[in-house]
């Protein structure tokens, strides 16, 4: 009966009853997880999800923006009113003088006044009149709309020639600063959060290392290293902070699927997997962050233990 | 003389004779107007000159206060002295650096009145922290830790947790605990404080026998009866002084 209790080892060696799992302090060991350690994994994965859904929808935003930002058009209106042909035509030229505008077209009124027709869902108006109300506009293709004085350049040429420019389309087309923006807002709140994180946790371990102040004071006088000391600690911040961010990762699934239809309304193809390594590894360092400045602080008042 | 050291040269001959003769020569602790204050002004050691060789035992005695346990902080490099020379095992604790200490407390086993067992753990675990500390594999753990518990009496309790032992045999734990890296010295803060005499006395039998194995015991006790029976150097100490030590069997203080 006693022998069924024991793990088979190599001859010559003591056996270790199966019931009994020693649990060696210090080093590579990992502490055993409790309470304090679940909740911290909870509160972390939330911060992290809180992350991941920031990052999900400026992919979805950036692929959204990408989707039609290629295709956007500036129009710019001249009055017809005291426009002669020779003021049309210098505007012209001059617009297409722009390095960054590939083509500048002049829209004949009559598709002007039907694309208007359209757009007022046939009112039925008359073509030729409205046609004859219709500014001159002329159509830009952008061959760079990142360009940084662009809009400005084009804006220039049109009030000196008494002419407007389509301030709405304009700021589509620059809609790829809204998005850089959006990029350092959510750096920064992930920064945030991140720091939070590594708070919860040095929190949380700072109670673990309370509890085991005896433990580390014994090793300490033992002649352990600071390193044996720190380890376990640093390790359970590790493992509390790549737990809790695979757990954000999975719960990320749900709103990635329930989305879904919505996204592909608008040709949107977000991929959650680009998030799990740095959910993973994110949450990781901040775990061993966490632990590092809950270890600082018990290394700073046992000092001379 | 052995054939290796034959062929050595004459330098070589007469450095090793040298640090022979510094090794057997020099005491275990040496102290030499050892002064400790704490931040707080408080002295708690002052003037004390004391030299303990390896293999001793000693009794360190006087009342509450007398500056024991700020002696014996000092020798594992729990404070370290404000003023004079304190060299133990060859280490000026003054100016030892933190690797220093660490290795000194690798050899130096430790007592507390309280025994400090980690009511957490198994005795195992208990008794094997030390050699973990040093880097022990558990599977080499094992038998060293019931070889050390089969000493004090305790084989059998190798998977209790110490709140299941009696006071007397948590004491022992502490002992094996102490004992288990083989250390040069042991410094035992009042072991017997909290025991029965008999238990007290069967404590005092394991240090005795360690004792004549070599290695060096620096006991402070109040169980002045205990000196009967188990007899040895006396060192008393009064408001941080030294005022007796009956191994030069006359007063030795430098005030």
């Amino acid at each position: 009966m006693k022998q069924r209790l024991f793990h088979k080892r190599e001859p010559g060696r003591e056996q270790i009853p199966e019931q009994m799992n020693p649990r060696l302090p210090g080093g590579f060991h990992l502490p055993p997880f409790g309470v304090h350690q679940l909740l911290a994994v909870i509160i972390v994965c939330i911060a992290l999800w809180a992350i991941g859904v920031i990052w999900l929808s400026m992919q979805a935003a950036s692929q959204w923006v990408g989707s039609w930002q290629d295709d956007i058009r500036i129009h710019v209106y001249l009055d017809p009113q005291g426009a002669d042909k020779g003021r049309e035509t210098a505007l012209k030229q001059q617009l297409a003088e722009i390095d960054q505008i590939a083509s500048v077209r002049r829209i004949p009124p009559e598709e002007a006044a039907r694309w208007m027709q359209q757009w007022l869902k046939d009112a039925a108006l008359s073509e030729h009149e409205l046609a004859a109300r219709l500014p001159i506009t002329f159509e830009l293709t952008l061959s760079d709309q990142e360009s940084e004085f662009l809009f400005d350049d084009i804006r220039d040429v049109a009030e000196a020639a008494g002419a407007q420019v389509n301030e709405d389309e304009v700021g589509l087309a620059q809609a790829h600063h809204w998005i850089a923006q959006a990029d350092y807002l959510a750096w920064f709140a992930s920064l945030i959060l991140a720091l939070a994180m590594a708070l919860i946790i040095s929190n949380t371990l700072r109670m673990t290392l309370l509890a085991r102040a005896d433990e580390i004071h014994l090793m300490r006088l033992m002649g352990a290293k600071e390193w044996f000391v720190r380890m376990p600690f640093i390790l359970e911040g590790m493992v509390l902070g790549a737990g809790a961010g695979v757990a954000a990762w999975l719960l990320l699934w749900p709103m990635v699927w329930v989305t879904g239809g919505w996204f592909a309304a608008m040709e949107i193809d977000v991929n959650n997997w680009l998030l799990l390594l740095p959910l993973l590894f994110g949450g990781a360092l901040v775990g061993a962050l966490g632990a590092l400045v809950a270890t600082a602080n018990v290394v700073a008042s046992e000092a001379g233990s | 003389m052995s054939r290796a050291v034959r062929v050595l040269p004459v330098t070589g001959r007469l450095l090793l004779a040298t640090v022979w003769r510094m090794s057997v020569a020099l005491p275990q602790i040496h102290m030499q107007q050892l002064m400790l204050r704490y931040p707080t002004g408080k002295t708690a050691i002052s003037g004390v000159t004391l030299d303990i060789p390896q293999g001793q035992f000693v009794y360190l005695v006087g009342e509450s206060g007398a500056g024991k346990s700020s002696l014996m902080r000092m020798l594992y490099g729990g404070v370290r002295p404000s003023s004079g020379r304190l060299m133990v095992q060859g280490s000026d604790m003054r100016r030892a650096g933190d690797a220093k200490v660490r290795e000194l407390r690798r050899h130096t086993g430790i007592i507390f009145q309280d025994h400090r067992l980690l009511f957490a753990r198994t005795v195992f675990e208990n008794v094997a922290l030390p050699l973990r500390v040093q880097g022990w594999k558990t599977e080499r753990l094992v038998p060293r830790v019931r070889k050390v518990l089969a000493y004090v009496g305790l084989a059998d309790r190798l998977w209790s947790y110490p709140e299941a032992l009696s006071g007397g045999e948590q004491q022992r734990v502490a002992i094996a605990r102490a004992m288990t890296a083989n250390p040069a010295m042991i410094i035992a803060d009042e072991p017997t404080g909290n025991l029965d005499i008999d238990t007290a006395r069967r404590v005092l039998d394991y240090l005795t026998d360690l004792n004549r194995q070599g290695t060096t015991i620096i006991m402070a006790t109040h169980d002045l009866h205990l000196l009967e029976s188990h007899p040895g150097r006396v060192v008393e100490l009064h408001a941080g002084r030294l005022i007796a030590d009956s191994y030069s069997a006359q007063p030795k203080s430098d005030t």
